[in-house]
């Protein structure tokens, strides 16, 4: 077994080398290629840390800019959250829209941490955007969420138990007195809050109280928001089992009826199991799938402390994780396979793959790579059901779950179009890689072993052996041995960049270098 | 420009033609008319509702009062052949034929004791097998490991040609899940099947790392040295049943179609995994207008459907006696109907068996509903799931007992669900 050589939340003093800032980054960011290292290159590591834990600014919904669509309410070029609803056909091109939009969002990130933990969160509290069927409602779930990514875990939770997109998603809006639906109750518990294991003894009388509690909320279409209507509630009192300290709510009526809900999730986040779950789940994210004792007693718990303390805030949890001496433990180095939106936008952004400036072409792109990340088994914004996607609560497994041979193939096929002469068609404009110019950005690209330790440490978060080093080699210097053969093609290059032919010479032998380079298993981790 | 038709001819989101070129379908002429059992295991995800599946006609009034928004009117449920106490959803017309001739049978009431709620749980209780203790291996994947020893080492041979298990689907399976390796191949059924290139990193498990690319390149191995019989029992000539519906309109048909033409093939794969999504049924389970229509009556229907077109498929082949097919769910759903058209969580369900191996007709009896139904109650255990698995490892399988205890952590009653 690995063996792990610090299980300390002290801050990491050793030497802050680039490959440990690499690290930081593989895990924060989606893809790290020149732009990000050069970047934060300069930086120390706290530095680094204020720039990633600095939430990324408010940004402007989503407008109408699908050219095919008529959406008699909603002029091109206009937003339409705020719209009414008009019917399920445009609503479900909103929806797409959005989804797409905000596959964008991702593509165009800055260097924070936020569109990371919004895909955390998204995964932790999701909805299915192909039940809840209102696009408004979509975007106002998203925007919650974006809010409170790099904010407070109880806040989020409170906001979204009354969010109208979770109401619609997990029945709460027919959760009624006459006939209480426990649909939400019980996954706030067993999934967004307390977690269900050996220590989370909560009972299935929990569950059927804190449905009473949440009775009487329900969306409002009208108006895109959620209300209180004391009618439906149940206003006698909730008794909870002893893992809740035998704590009564007492029933409320009118108006006040709904304060109950705010008293419930207090009671839930007083448990020390509430901070454990978010602490666990957002490890697996960042650090390892695997945890053993010693991580449990010597992570877990004193972040999960932490978290308390703070009163759930979750970036002074982030920081002390991301800057600890556990967290650049040598052991834990690319033992994450990348998600499909590490991989595809990984990508995109590590080969500085440029998208089309003309806003519908490049629209039409952002619709295709969200069906390409789909395809690869993540569907953003409908995640395979509430628990989110297996590669994050799925023992043994965890992220091995998204590499199948099926997966694996369709990666590859994405990259190899990237990396080839036409590139990868989106939805009818093409993208690809511009290898000479990525090769450009390396540090004395003619000397062919510089060249390839650099890639090596830019490309794969682990390392490979001599002979898989040679078999690139020799792929730059076309079965050669002598490495002048490539510095002279480098060089002809570089002296008369029009020349069609000394180009060629270098493309080929690049586009093969990379082929190799992203096809092998290391190129799947982070 | 019509961003729907790009979509749709994205060579990597369409469904590609299988391995053009590459083919030489002599292979499977010589391979040896295959006599083997094979298992397909039919999940239904999200709890089916067992009450308005296999509907106990006794007492119906109780039901009626009971969910009185989601019961089927008494005229519509189907009739079976050789009982009135029970019947069938309006939906479920191909397995009523199915059952008429002798070849469907229903385990009332399976489950166990000590229910859990949780879909995710709950899910795993069926596929791991065992309910209080959490393993991280498949029931199948403990009992395939004791037939297929030391895999992957030395697989394929000439014994064994064919993967020890399939699922259909883009993701593996629990169920499929060993100790250290997924005995499954996953075949996807919109890109088929494509063996991927492999570069081994070092033999080395020092980093977490490590353990993981070791892992990824063994489920890579795996599948190439079952790329070239798996890619040529895909392009099997064989004229499916007519009465498929269209591809993309009912998954598990679609899925099953592939099942069928690996058997087809002479593929002597044991097992097969394939799902059909969405029996969480909290909300619009009925229609309101409607109790025979809705989200419920949908999917029974792509169940009938498919079941039956497979079992046209299988005799076509002429492999009635070698194939049994069995659906599972996470959970039943509870006696009352809630107030969103929908029902909650609940406890035990009816399986249903189909093929010629098995003795036709209802095992069990009906389940009891209680004069009062309150929102607490449950329909009551009668076979533990343990014992559906015990019978069909004993009388379909042909596992010996030791083996069997030792997959299940126990022994089980055994039901008299095969010939």
């Amino acid at each position: 077994m690995p063996v792990i050589s610090s299980y300390s939340l002290a801050p990491y003093s050793g030497k802050w080398e680039t490959d440990d800032l690499l690290h930081l980054l593989r895990r924060t960011l989606f893809g790290v290629g020149h732009k990000e290292l050069e970047f934060f290159r300069k930086k120390k590591l706290s530095q680094c840390l204020d720039v990633l834990l600095t939430p990324t600014t408010a940004l402007k919904p989503p407008v109408q800019e699908d050219p095919d669509l008529t959406d008699p309410l909603v002029p091109i070029g206009t937003e339409w959250i705020e719209a009414p609803f008009e019917n399920e056909m445009i609503d479900s091109k909103r929806s797409e829209a959005l989804r797409s939009w905000w596959v964008s969002r991702i593509i165009g990130r800055d260097f924070s941490l936020t569109e990371k933990m919004i895909l955390f969160w998204h995964n932790h509290f999701p909805i299915e955007m192909n039940i809840v069927k209102d696009a408004r409602y979509d975007y106002a779930y998203y925007a919650m969420l974006r809010t409170h990514a790099l904010g407070n875990f109880k806040k989020l939770i409170r906001e979204g138990t009354a969010n109208p997109a979770m109401l619609v998603y997990l029945n709460g809006n027919s959760n009624k007195k006459a006939a209480p639906n426990e649909n939400y109750s019980r996954e706030l518990m067993e999934l967004f809050t307390i977690g269900k294991g050996a220590e989370t003894r909560y009972s299935e009388d929990d569950v059927k109280a804190a449905a009473r509690v949440l009775t009487g909320w329900k969306d409002n279409k009208q108006d895109i928001r959620s209300e209180f209507d004391p009618l439906l509630h149940d206003s006698g009192d909730k008794h909870f089992s002893p893992f809740f300290e035998n704590r009564v709510i007492r029933g409320r009526q009118g108006a006040d009826g709904a304060g109950e809900t705010d008293e419930l999730i207090e009671m839930i986040f007083q448990r020390t199991a509430t901070a454990e779950f978010f602490c666990k789940n957002i490890y697996r994210w960042l650090v390892c799938a695997q945890m053993d004792e010693q991580t449990e007693r010597n992570i877990i718990k004193p972040l999960a402390q932490i978290l308390i303390a703070n009163n759930y805030e979750v970036v002074p949890v982030l920081r002390i994780l991301l800057q600890s001496e556990h967290f650049y433990d040598k052991a834990f180095r690319g033992c994450i396979e990348k998600s499909p939106v590490d991989f595809l936008v990984g990508v995109i952004q590590q080969f500085g793959v440029t998208l089309p400036s003309d806003i519908s072409e490049n629209l039409l792109c952002s619709v295709i790579i969200h069906d390409f990340i789909g395809g690869l088994s993540m569907i953003i914004g409908n995640p395979p059901s509430v628990a989110g996607w297996p590669a994050y609560y799925q023992a043994p497994k965890y992220h091995r779950w998204w590499i199948n041979p099926s997966s694996l193939s369709v990666r590859m096929e994405l990259v190899n179009n990237l990396n080839s002469s036409v590139g990868l068609k989106c939805n009818g404009p093409y993208i690809k890689f511009d290898l000479t110019m990525f090769v450009k950005q390396f540090k004395d690209p003619e000397n062919v072993d510089l060249l390839i330790d650099h890639c090596v440490e830019l490309l794969y978060a682990v390392r490979i052996s001599d002979a898989a080093k040679n078999k690139l080699k020799s792929i730059l210097l076309s079965g050669q041995v002598a490495n002048h053969y490539w510095a002279d093609a480098w060089q002809k290059y570089i002296a008369t960049p029009t020349d069609e032919e000394a180009k060629n010479i270098v493309e080929t032998r690049l586009r093969a270098f990379f082929k190799r380079m992203t096809n092998m298993v290391q190129y799947q981790m982070i | 420009m019509n961003r729907r038709s790009f979509i749709r001819n994205s060579a990597i989101t369409a469904a590609v033609p299988l391995f053009l070129g590459a083919l030489s379908a002599c292979n499977f002429h010589t391979r040896r008319r295959p006599q083997n059992k094979i298992l397909i295991l039919i999940q239904l995800i999200g709890g089916n509702d067992g009450l308005n599946t296999l509907i106990p006609l006794d007492n119906y009034e109780r039901i009626t009062k009971a969910r009185p928004s989601l019961y089927i009117p008494e005229r519509k449920i189907l009739s079976i052949k050789g009982t009135n106490s029970a019947g069938l959803h309006p939906s479920l017309e191909g397995i009523k034929d199915m059952y008429d001739n002798d070849l469907v049978t229903f385990v009332q009431g399976v489950g166990y004791s000590n229910l859990v709620l949780s879909h995710f749980r709950s899910q795993d209780i069926w596929l791991t097998g065992a309910d209080t203790k959490i393993l991280s291996t498949g029931w199948m994947a403990r009992f395939l490991e004791t037939r297929y020893k030391n895999y992957p080492q030395g697989f394929p041979n000439q014994k064994y040609p064919d993967p020890p298990a399939i699922k259909i689907g883009d993701t593996g399976t629990f169920l499929f899940q060993g100790e250290t390796i997924d005995m499954s191949v996953i075949i996807n059924p919109s890109t088929g099947f494509q063996a991927p290139e492999v570069d081994l990193p070092a033999d080395d498990e020092s980093t977490f790392a490590a353990i993981e690319m070791k892992s990824i390149s063994e489920v890579l191995l795996q599948t190439q040295h079952y790329s070239q019989t798996l890619k040529n029992a895909l392009n099997t000539t064989f004229q499916h049943s007519k009465s498929y519906p269209k591809e993309g309109e009912n998954s598990l048909a679609d899925q099953l179609k592939i099942v069928s033409k690996l058997i087809k093939s002479g593929s002597q794969t044991p097992v097969y995994l394939v799902d059909l999504k969405g029996f969480d049924t909290h909300q619009g389970q009925v229609d309101p207008s409607d109790s025979t229509k809705g989200a419920h009556a949908d999917l029974l229907k792509k169940l009938s459907q498919a079941v039956s077109c497979f079992w046209e498929d299988i005799t076509a082949m002429g492999r009635e006696d070698d194939v049994v097919g069995m659906t599972f769910s996470e959970f039943g759903r509870r006696i009352m109907s809630n107030a969103s058209m929908g029902t909650d969580h609940g406890s035990s369900q009816p399986i249903l068996f189909f093929g010629r191996g098995i003795n036709a007709g209802i095992i069990g009896v009906n389940p009891v509903i209680p004069e009062h139904v309150t929102v607490q109650d449950n329909l009551s255990l009668q076979y533990d799931y343990r014992s559906v698995y015990s019978s069909v490892l004993k009388n379909w399988l042909d596992a010996e007992p030791t083996v069997i205890s030792d997959v299940l952590l126990g022994s089980y009653q055994e039901i008299k669900i095969f010939k």
